[in-house]
């Protein structure tokens, strides 16, 4: 419900730097960077150090509006929908932006409402199940699913998020059925396996601190070599699966933005992805850059939209054609 | 009292209204649950919850009625009687028009008018104070969002403010 | 021993000369946000999160901490002297706080909220010294039905708020709940009865429907009045609770306290269904019922004890799972793991330091808050003495900006005027706009939780009274639901709607 107060930005951009005052050129004043998931979480805090070191780049404060739901497209949604393309609002666009046109009705279109700006990151994805759950490794759930179907219930941060898709695949690769279970992102999936509401979780790497203080075990990551973090726990493909699910995102306006501010926010955003404090913040969540410049991110928009086609075809998840 | 002020069956129960007013609200979101799609018990859809709290309103409402054709209750007249009805509508009217006004002409132009026409309707306050508070109150508060916070009111065609 | 260690310890780290300054300023901008209505503690904090990043972690957090906890003071000031609750969880105190202001008693009415929000602090802290770890369990015990169930519970003890017809209290609650579901759905990213209109998409703002339903529609109600009023700067008396006052509010402050802290210990509306779920209890309790709702100080004393305990309970999750319970904690996690630590169960041993210093500063900040508060009652009420008239255009003029500051957007301006209008005409005929706003706010967690409790049980109903958190709270509702339908009761109910009537 609480959206960021104007007056609070300023108050903070008054308290940063009462002093640059008068410089006519964009930005002028506070940034609004929408992140669709609930605060907290590992997208949240890596954004978070991304945008506190582009906004001293840009001499400007960034302030992070969280607004969770629908996957993660609420936000972008809302701002493709709402917000003027003067680079005061600029939202994380994760992968769900592209792949749930794909599955359902929406109200935007991933071609024509945005500006895309840079591609930062992507994300290291595991199964975790409690620690006091019967299940010691994948293979267990795997036993338990074929003879109970559709019993097994996992957690994901949102219908039609990779962790959804990813596990739907793997379902139907491993003859299993599962049943998926909507959360709103990774606080709340920590929650609801902690206190065993459902039998797994799938999210991305905030189930960190929970894993190593054995409240948790990681029964998988999704990544394409293992974790060094985690040595001992198997990728998908050594289990059988040959998928690498990483989420690659990056950052987009409304349609229609000026490409001098675009330019300026990729540069800005460039510079906060080389910045070591950044870099050691990503790599508490397993997270690397993974950086694209503003024509290769359209470009790669387009492909990842074939690819995610296919897949959704094949899962039968494709929305009717009409 | 008056003898209309305690009515039953009578056009100007204010409860019977009141009802039906909320009667139809409830109509209107069973309808527009259902159009969402209710989905399944397995697996609700996104009409699901709107679908039953509007069966909800609807069971709520009609208690209402039916307490108001049973009971009775006061009628509309009873219910401002010895008030100064005018005075609401006087500001309700004031405010609509400042919201029409506030796009277009933006804040200063607006509040200031605004302020001037709350303090000499509502209970004339002396012209003498009406005018400096008028004035300087909204100018005081532009003037500390935008210098100070940094905070852009609406400005409106006239870029004032 | 260990504790008292540790304890000593955290003093230590506290009363730091620089921890102790940000403290200071934490706790400042906390009263600031927190009485200018349309701002809250979120957004504060969310701006200010990069400012604490140059000095230790300590520094920091200590100064967020007190953001949090001191809005929690300065919600309730506006609530009572002017009836605009800052925020979802002060609504309760508007209801006999301003009727107490009415009559007066503003002085009492704050002072109690000082002393209740201090007592029920103290103890939040030393509760969250001792058993922080063991509580644990408690916020993760409650899963998908067990939300639905307590927010139904919450849904049904917030008729206990108003006065008069329980129907069309019920009426109302759906109303709010109709209107927090408009926007975008949660779990499906459909738009929800949002008239083709893209400012709905967003869903409506808390702020612009408070201040709306409460502040707008108050004005036009007064207005309507033949001025037999100078109520409120007639005779203002004590500017501190007397000592029938604090006799009376003892109990509600104590049940508040215990009731607010496990409450603020659930991820999710804690802090809100703790304020008017002591409310309700209070008023169940109470021997002369008919006085809520026309300033009874217990209907103070015991939600401001509530919601300043939920703050301090609030904290269990984060420190021992890492777990957020609400948006404040959130950033209060994101600004652990921006310094380079991670809450969690192993951060207590790891890094007791921590943790014991900012406990300790929150027990210093609440001591700040008191000193900084009570000479501050008397500028307040001085502010009452300004006649209605002119009084009346400053409230209207003020709601406004701050409505447009908390979205910078006209369209929020539009409505809270047209929910000025709705609240003005719904006072008239009897129906209580604090229902609509509680259930505004618990709605679209109601059905989230719903949807997701049906997934997991794949449709099976029963879920919800297998599970015995659940079944205890829907238990409670059915009775709480039922009970006015007993001859007894309904008679005491009448005798209460009478006295509104009049």
């Amino acid at each position: 419900m609480p959206r960021p107060s104007h007056l609070a930005i300023a108050i903070a951009a008054f308290m940063l730097m009462s002093a640059s005052a008068g410089a006519q050129e964009y930005p002028t004043k506070p940034i609004t960077l929408i992140v669709p998931w609930p605060a907290g979480g590992s997208t949240d805090i890596s954004m978070r150090a991304i945008a506190e070191s582009a906004s001293k780049v840009l001499g400007q404060p960034i302030a992070i509006d969280n607004k969770a739901g629908g996957s993660g497209t609420v936000g972008p949604a809302t701002m493709a929908a709402a917000a003027k393309p003067d680079g005061y609002t600029i939202a994380q666009i994760p992968i769900t932006v592209f792949r749930l046109p794909l599955m359902q009705e929406v109200s935007w279109n991933p071609d024509k409402d945005f500006t895309y700006i840079i591609h930062l990151t992507g994300y290291t994805f595991g199964v975790t199940t409690s620690a006091e759950s019967p299940f010691k490794t994948w293979q267990d759930v795997v036993d338990y699913a074929k003879q109970n179907p559709g019993k097994v219930t996992y957690a994901t941060p949102g219908a039609g998020t990779s962790l959804h898709i990813g596990m739907e695949q793997i379902a139907s690769m491993a003859g299993i059925k599962l049943t998926q279970v909507p959360f709103k992102g990774g606080a709340e999936t920590n929650a609801a396996v902690l206190g065993q509401h459902t039998m797994l979780q799938a999210d991305s790497t905030g189930w960190r601190p929970l894993v190593d203080a054995g409240k948790l075990r990681l029964l998988m990551v999704w990544t394409s070599a293992r974790s060094p973090n985690y040595p001992d726990v198997p990728t998908l493909k050594e289990l059988g699966y040959p998928m690498v699910y990483d989420s690659p995102f990056g950052i987009a306006g409304p349609k229609g933005m000026d490409p001098k501010i675009v330019a300026k926010l990729h540069d800005a955003f460039k510079k906060a992805l080389e910045d070591p404090a950044v870099i050691a913040t990503l790599a508490k969540f397993d997270m690397v850059p993974n950086y694209k410049n503003t024509e290769d991110y359209k470009k790669f928009v387009a492909e990842i939209t074939e690819s995610e086609r296919k897949v959704i075809d094949r899962l039968g998840l494709a929305k009717k054609t009409n | 009292m008056s003898n209309d002020s305690d009515v039953k069956f009578r056009l100007n129960n204010s409860e019977l209204w009141g009802g039906l007013i909320g009667l139809a609200l409830g109509g209107f979101v069973i309808w527009s649950g259902l159009k969402l799609k209710l989905g399944t018990i397995n697996d609700p859809g996104s009409g699901y919850v709107l679908f039953y709290t509007g069966i909800l309103m609807c069971l709520f409402a009609a208690a209402i009625i039916i307490a108001a054709l049973a009971e009775g209750g006061p009628s509309f007249g009873s219910r401002w009687q010895n008030t100064r009805w005018t005075k609401p509508v006087i500001v309700i009217a004031c405010l609509v028009a400042f919201a029409f006004s506030l796009d277009t002409f933006g804040f200063l132009l607006s509040s200031i008018p605004l302020m001037v026409l709350l303090l000499r309707l509502i209970d004339p306050v002396r012209w003498q104070l009406t005018i400096p508070i008028a004035l300087l109150v909204p100018l005081g508060m532009w003037w500390i969002l935008k210098r100070l916070l940094l905070i852009q009111l609406p400005s409106g065609i006239f870029e004032i403010g | 021993m260990d504790t008292l260690i540790n304890v000593a310890h955290g003093f230590g780290v506290a009363l730091l000369p620089i921890n102790l300054l940000y403290c200071f300023i934490g706790v400042f901008i906390g009263t600031l946000v927190g009485v200018l209505p349309g701002i809250g503690p979120i957004s504060a904090m969310s701006l200010l999160l990069p400012i604490t990043l140059s000095g230790t972690p300590e520094s920091g957090i200590i100064m967020m901490a007190g953001i949090y906890y001191g809005s929690m003071y300065g919600g309730s000031t506006t609530s009572i002297l002017v009836n605009i609750p800052g925020e979802a969880a002060s609504v309760v105190t508007c209801i006999d706080g301003h009727q107490m202001a009415k009559q007066g008693r503003a002085g009492p009415a704050l002072g109690i909220a000082a002393f209740g929000s201090f007592i029920a602090g103290t103890f939040a802290l030393v509760a969250l010294m001792l058993v922080a770890p063991k509580l644990a369990s408690i916020a993760i015990a409650f899963g998908p039905a067990e939300y639905f169930s307590l927010m139904v519970l919450g849904l049904v003890v917030l008729t206990f708020l108003t006065q008069g017809s329980m129907a069309k209290a019920l009426l109302m609650a759906c109303v709010g709940v109709v209107l927090g579901l408009i926007g975008l759905d949660s779990i499906t990213a459909q738009p929800r009865l949002t008239f083709g209109r893209v400012e709905l998409i967003d869903g409506i703002g808390l702020v612009p429907v408070v201040m709306g339903l409460f502040g707008i529609a108050e004005v036009l109600l007064n207005t309507e009045q033949v001025i037999k009023r100078d109520i409120i700067n007639t005779r203002i008396t004590h500017l501190l609770p007397s000592r029938a006052d604090w006799k009376a509010s003892a109990g509600p402050m104590s049940r508040g306290t215990i009731m607010g802290f496990l409450l603020g210990i659930l991820p999710g509306g804690g802090a809100v269904v703790a304020s008017f779920g002591s409310y309700a209890l209070e008023k169940r309790l109470s021997k002369t019922p008919e006085r809520f709702g026309n300033g009874a100080i217990e209907g103070v004393a015991g939600p401001e004890a509530a919601n300043n305990a939920a703050a301090g309970g609030a904290f269990i999750p984060l420190m021992t799972l890492g777990i957020p319970p609400n948006v404040v904690m959130a950033l209060l996690l994101g600004a652990f793991v921006i310094h380079g630590l991670q809450p969690g169960p192993l951060m207590i041993t790891q890094n007791p330091g921590l943790f014991w210093g900012i406990v300790a500063s929150m027990y210093i900040g609440n001591l700040m808050l008191l000193v900084l508060n009570l000479p501050m009652i008397g500028m307040w009420v001085q502010l009452l003495k300004l006649p209605y008239n002119i009084l009346f255009p400053l409230i209207i003029l003020f709601t406004i900006i701050g409505v447009y500051c908390s979205s910078n957007n006209v369209f929020d301006v539009y409505v809270m005027i047209a929910f000025g209008v709705i609240g003005y005409f719904m006072r008239k005929l009897g129906y209580e706009p604090a229902p609509l706003v509680l259930a505004f706010v618990l709605g679209p967690m109601l059905e989230n939780n719903l949807r997701k409790s049906l997934i997991l049980s794949q449709g099976n109903l029963t879920t919800f009274i297998e599970r015995p958190i659940s079944a205890a709270c829907l238990a409670l509702a059915i009775v709480l639901l039922v009970s006015p339908l007993l001859p007894a009761m309904r008679k005491k109910r009448e005798l209460v709607a009478l006295d509104e009537g009049a």
